[in-house]
C-alpha cells in the first residue's frame, strides 16, 4: 500500500500530509491535520455531519477521496470564526439555540456558509432545501432554518457598515474561490 | 485494504486501467461509501475525475453530456433539468454525484437513468461503440463517456418524483416522460418508470393508451394503469412492491398535472 503525498489549502493555510490509497478527505482533515470539526457521522453520505466546502462548495468529505482534490482548496468549520470572535452564522445558531447535541452543527454551518455566500437573501425554502443532506436527531430543524434566515438578516445590515462588510469578505469561507 | 487509486489522466487511458482491472469510481458517492463501510476492502480504485470527461455542450438543439459532470454543474446547463435534479439527494451530493455514475446505481435510486430514458438519449463509450440508454451493457474494459440527447421542445418535457419525504429521499415512483401534442391530441409520446422495476423501464402501455388522445384526467388514470403491465416492482425499506403498483398512477397523473387543467379548461 503506497500511501501518497498530498497537498491542499485548508482554510487559507497551506497543508501537506501523506494520504492512505481511497483515504477520505475527512479522514485527512481528522486524522492527519487534527482538524476535528466535520464529523464521522454515516461514512457513506447520508448524514451530513462532515460537510465541508471544496472550492467553495459543500461536499460530504467522507465521500471524497483526497488524492482526487490535490492542489485544491478547503474550507472547514475552524476557519469561520476570526479568533474569538463568531462569524453570522455562528453567533445566530447560539442566539438561536439552533444546536443542542451539537455533532450535526458543523456541517449546517458550513452548509449555511455555503448557501449565504451563494444566495445573500435566500428563502425559507432554499434555506430548507440547502440543509437537506444534514440531519439532525435534536432540534426538529426549525431553529436551524431560522438561525440561518437571521444569519442572512445580520450580513445584510452588517453589510451596510464598511468596516463589517469588509470583516464579512474578509471571513465568508464560502466565497467562490 | 485498497492498494491504490489510479487517477488515469485521458478517457483512453481510464479503458486502458478498467481492463486491467479495479473498480470504477466517477464522483464517489457510491464507491466511497462502500469503501468507508466495508463492502469494497480490496483491490485498485479506478478515479475518472481527471480523464477529462466533464462539461456540457448544446449543439444544434443536441446536449452532449460528459459521463463525470456532476448534477450540479448539469443544473447550470440544462435548466430544463432542474426541477428534475432538485429531487436527487442533496445539494452537496450533487456537488459530486455524475451523470455517468448514476446510471450504474441500482433501483429506486438512479432517477437520472429515468430521465434519460425519457429522452431517448444515446450513450458514448471509449473505443466509439454507442448505444441507447436502455440497452446499455459494458463491454470488457469499456467506460461510459458521454451521454447524449435531444433537448425537449418547451412544454414537452415532464418528469415527477413522489418520495417519502420533500427532498432528499430516494424514489417510491418516478415518472419522466417527453410527450409531443397536435393541438391536444397526443401525437408522440415516451415515457419511462423507475422504482417500479430491477431496472429503469420505458412504458409501451402508458404510452399507446396516450397517443391520439388529450391529456385529460381520464386518458391519464386509463394510461396510468395500463402502465401496471409493464412494471416489476420490489420491496425496500422506501415502500412496498404492493403500494409501488397501486400508487403508480396517481403518480403517473400528478406528471401531467400542469397540461392536464390547461387541457381540460380549453
Amino acid at each position: 500500500m503506497a500511501s501518497s503525498v498530498v497537498t491542499l489549502t485548508v482554510n487559507g493555510r497551506e497543508e501537506e500530509f501523506l494520504a492512505r490509497p481511497a483515504e477520505s478527505l475527512l479522514a485527512s482533515l481528522r486524522d492527519r491535520l487534527g482538524l476535528m470539526a466535520a464529523k464521522r457521522g454515516c461514512a457513506q453520505g447520508s448524514c451530513g455531519t462532515c460537510t465541508v466546502l471544496v472550492g467553495g462548495r459543500p461536499v460530504m468529505a467522507c465521500l471524497v477521496p483526497v488524492e482526487t482534490i490535490e492542489g485544491g482548496q478547503v474550507s472547514t468549520l475552524e476557519g469561520v470564526a476570526d479568533g474569538e470572535r463568531l462569524d453570522e452564522v455562528q453567533q445566530a445558531f447560539l442566539d438561536g439555540f439552533a444546536t443542542q447535541c451539537g455533532f450535526c452543527t458543523p456541517g449546517m454551518i458550513m452548509a449555511a456558509e455555503a448557501l449565504l455566500a451563494d444566495n445573500p437573501d435566500p428563502t425559507r425554502e432554499e434555506v430548507v432545501e440547502a440543509i437537506s443532506g444534514n440531519v439532525c436527531r435534536c432540534t426538529g430543524y426549525h431553529s436551524i432554518i431560522a438561525a440561518i434566515l437571521d444569519a442572512a438578516d445580520r450580513r445584510k445590515h452588517a453589510a451596510g457598515k464598511p468596516t463589517d462588510s469588509t470583516d464579512r469578505q474578509k471571513h465568508a469561507p464560502g466565497r467562490r474561490q | 485494504m485498497i492498494t491504490a487509486l489510479r487517477m488515469p489522466e485521458s478517457p483512453e487511458a481510464a479503458a486502458e486501467a478498467v481492463a486491467g482491472g479495479g473498480r470504477v469510481m466517477a464522483g464517489g458517492t457510491v464507491v466511497m461509501a462502500q469503501v468507508n463501510t466495508g463492502p469494497i476492502d480490496a483491490g485498485e480504485l479506478i478515479s475518472l475525475s481527471r480523464a477529462g470527461l466533464s462539461g456540457v455542450t448544446v449543439t444544434g438543439g443536441v446536449a452532449r453530456v460528459g459521463a463525470t459532470t456532476t448534477f450540479a454543474d448539469l443544473a447550470r446547463h440544462l435548466p430544463f433539468l432542474k426541477p428534475a435534479i432538485r429531487t436527487l439527494a442533496s445539494p452537496s451530493i450533487r456537488n459530486l454525484a455524475t451523470v455517468g455514475g448514476n446510471l450504474f446505481v441500482p433501483q429506486p435510486h438512479g432517477d437520472f437513468a429515468v430521465c434519460l430514458e425519457a429522452l431517448d438519449a444515446t450513450v458514448e463509450l471509449t473505443g466509439g461503440r454507442e448505444t441507447p440508454v436502455g440497452q446499455l451493457e459494458l463491454g470488457a474494459g469499456e467506460i461510459v463517456t458521454a451521454v447524449r440527447f435531444r433537448v425537449p421542445e418547451d412544454g414537452t418535457w415532464f418528469f415527477h418524483k413522489a418520495m417519502r419525504r420533500r427532498l432528499n429521499s430516494a424514489a417510491i415512483v418516478t415518472v419522466a416522460a417527453t410527450v409531443r401534442r397536435t393541438g391536444n391530441d397526443v401525437s408522440a409520446a415516451r415515457v419511462a418508470l423507475g422504482a417500479v422495476a430491477p431496472r429503469v423501464i420505458r412504458s409501451p402501455a402508458a404510452e399507446n393508451v396516450l397517443l391520439g388522445r388529450p391529456l385529460d384526467r381520464e386518458v391519464l388514470d386509463a394510461a396510468g394503469e395500463a402502465a401496471r403491465a409493464d412494471i416489476a416492482p420490489f420491496d425496500d425499506a422506501y415502500a412496498s412492491a404492493w403500494y409501488r403498483r397501486r400508487v403508480l398512477p396517481v403518480h403517473f397523473r400528478r406528471t401531467f398535472e400542469a397540461v392536464q387543467s390547461e387541457t381540460e379548461e380549453s
